[in-house]
């Protein structure tokens, strides 16, 4: 699907109903299309301008066929249009086959370094119905059931700071333990004097503690 | 507009140490193709920095189709998540062996799953077609990075007694290592850093 001629930009938000994606018009009867029907809800629309598909009210599709690529830079305008009017989340889903390969390199430095969007190849519209499949599975579900995101684990802090204090020249665990027992934080263990720290280790550690925290 | 402007320091890459086996030519295409220098050590947890703030893990494509990979894969990136600000996936093509023709994989709606949790997420994903073109993008990575002034500017050698302040730091949790290099060259001290951190 070549996307010659002026289409208007659609900056503005649309309205994604929950567990839906709203199509372009110009995608009705595609195999994308006949593929998606089944598996997820699927509206068409005319006007969505330089966008294929709306997964949200926060990200779209922009679908590059291997003839856009053969085609020359009409799609790199589309992009570039997109980006400067649009807020949405776009995603490009290019289709890279043995013909358009070529080519790749270059897009994906366009789109994902210059352009700062997301950049998933397919080799064909079949691959492409899969992947946009799971992309609306994802968009729908809870961002903590995502497990790629940090986990808010309450991690004790304790075991960390026995490490940390071992990392002092001449501690080991037993020397470690009486520190932490007689200064309980890093801070305080910063600010003792070489007294202070004599009462807990000998002499020359104590020196020796002292100037690797405070010089 | 890629080729570094002249006064620009040259362009800073921290490898870690497993990578020399594993990605010997990417580390070789960084330094004589791309004149970036390279600092080999121990990431424990990153493949590659390429600035401040981002992290980069090296996947091989097999490794994203086979969910038997799953929990390797989520834990590392948990993992750089509480650390670096930006996360980037090179996913790669995997290498054909001698006496194999080329490999052909099925795509599986589990590597889809994958690829759209990552989006979800916000981690940046790139393809590669090989060791020569994941250091390409590496580079490519660094200059934009530089150009958005995050690039890792501190010397990355250090000796005797800030080495071992820089061990210190990196016990730290969370405390990723060009943080932590960054606390060596601005401070004078661990017990200035204990000082000037808030709440203390």
């Amino acid at each position: 699907m070549t996307t010659k001629g002026n289409f208007p930009v659609t900056a503005g938000s649309i309205v994604v109903p929950y567990g839906h994606v709203i199509g372009n018009e110009k995608w009705r009867g595609s195999e994308i299309a006949q593929r998606l029907q089944g598996k997820i809800r699927l509206i068409f629309e005319d006007g969505l301008g330089l966008v294929d598909f709306h997964l949200s009210n926060r990200t779209c599709i922009l679908y590059i066929s291997e003839a856009d690529l053969v085609a020359g830079d009409e799609f790199k305008r589309r992009l570039v249009r997109f980006r400067n009017a649009s807020s949405l989340g776009g995603i490009v889903i290019v289709e890279k086959t043995q013909i358009s390969d070529q080519y790749f390199l270059a897009v994906q430095k366009l789109v994902v370094l210059e352009l700062g969007m997301v950049l998933l190849p397919v080799t064909n519209q079949r691959e492409a119905s899969q992947l946009i499949t799971q992309l609306v599975h994802e968009q729908s579900k809870d961002l903590n059931s995502n497990p790629f995101l940090r986990k808010q684990c309450s991690q004790l802090a304790e075991p960390s700071l026995f490490r940390t204090v071992q990392q002092i020249p001449g501690v080991g665990k037993t020397k470690a333990l009486l520190l932490l027992q007689q200064f309980g934080s890093i801070h305080r263990l910063c600010n003792a004097s070489v007294k202070e720290l004599e009462l807990v280790v000998g002499q020359t550690l104590a020196q020796q503690i002292y100037s690797f925290l405070c010089s | 507009s890629g080729a570094p402007r002249e006064k620009d320091p040259p362009l800073v890459i921290l490898v870690d140490s497993r990578e020399i086996c594993s990605g010997a030519e990417v580390v070789s295409a960084l330094k004589a193709a791309h004149g970036v220098k390279v600092q080999v050590c121990s990431l424990s947890g990153s493949d590659y920095i390429v600035s401040n703030r981002m992290a980069v893990e090296r996947k091989f494509v097999s490794e994203l189709l086979n969910s038997g990979n799953r929990s390797k894969v989520t834990q590392r990136l948990q993992r750089l998540q509480s650390m670096f600000e930006r996360i980037c996936v090179i996913v790669e093509k995997d290498r054909v062996k001698s006496g194999e023709t080329t490999r052909f994989f099925q795509r599986t709606q589990y590597y889809d799953g994958v690829l759209s949790a990552l989006v979800q997420a916000g981690v940046r994903i790139l393809f590669s077609s090989g060791q020569e073109e994941t250091a390409a993008l590496l580079k490519d990575l660094a200059l934009v990075e530089q150009r958005k002034a995050a690039a890792i500017r501190v010397p990355t050698e250090l000796e005797g007694h800030r080495q071992e302040m820089l061990n210190f730091f990196l016990s730290i949790p969370n405390l990723s290592y060009p943080a932590a290099l960054n606390m060596c060259h601005r401070f004078g001290s661990v017990k200035e850093v204990a000082n000037r951190l808030p709440g203390k």
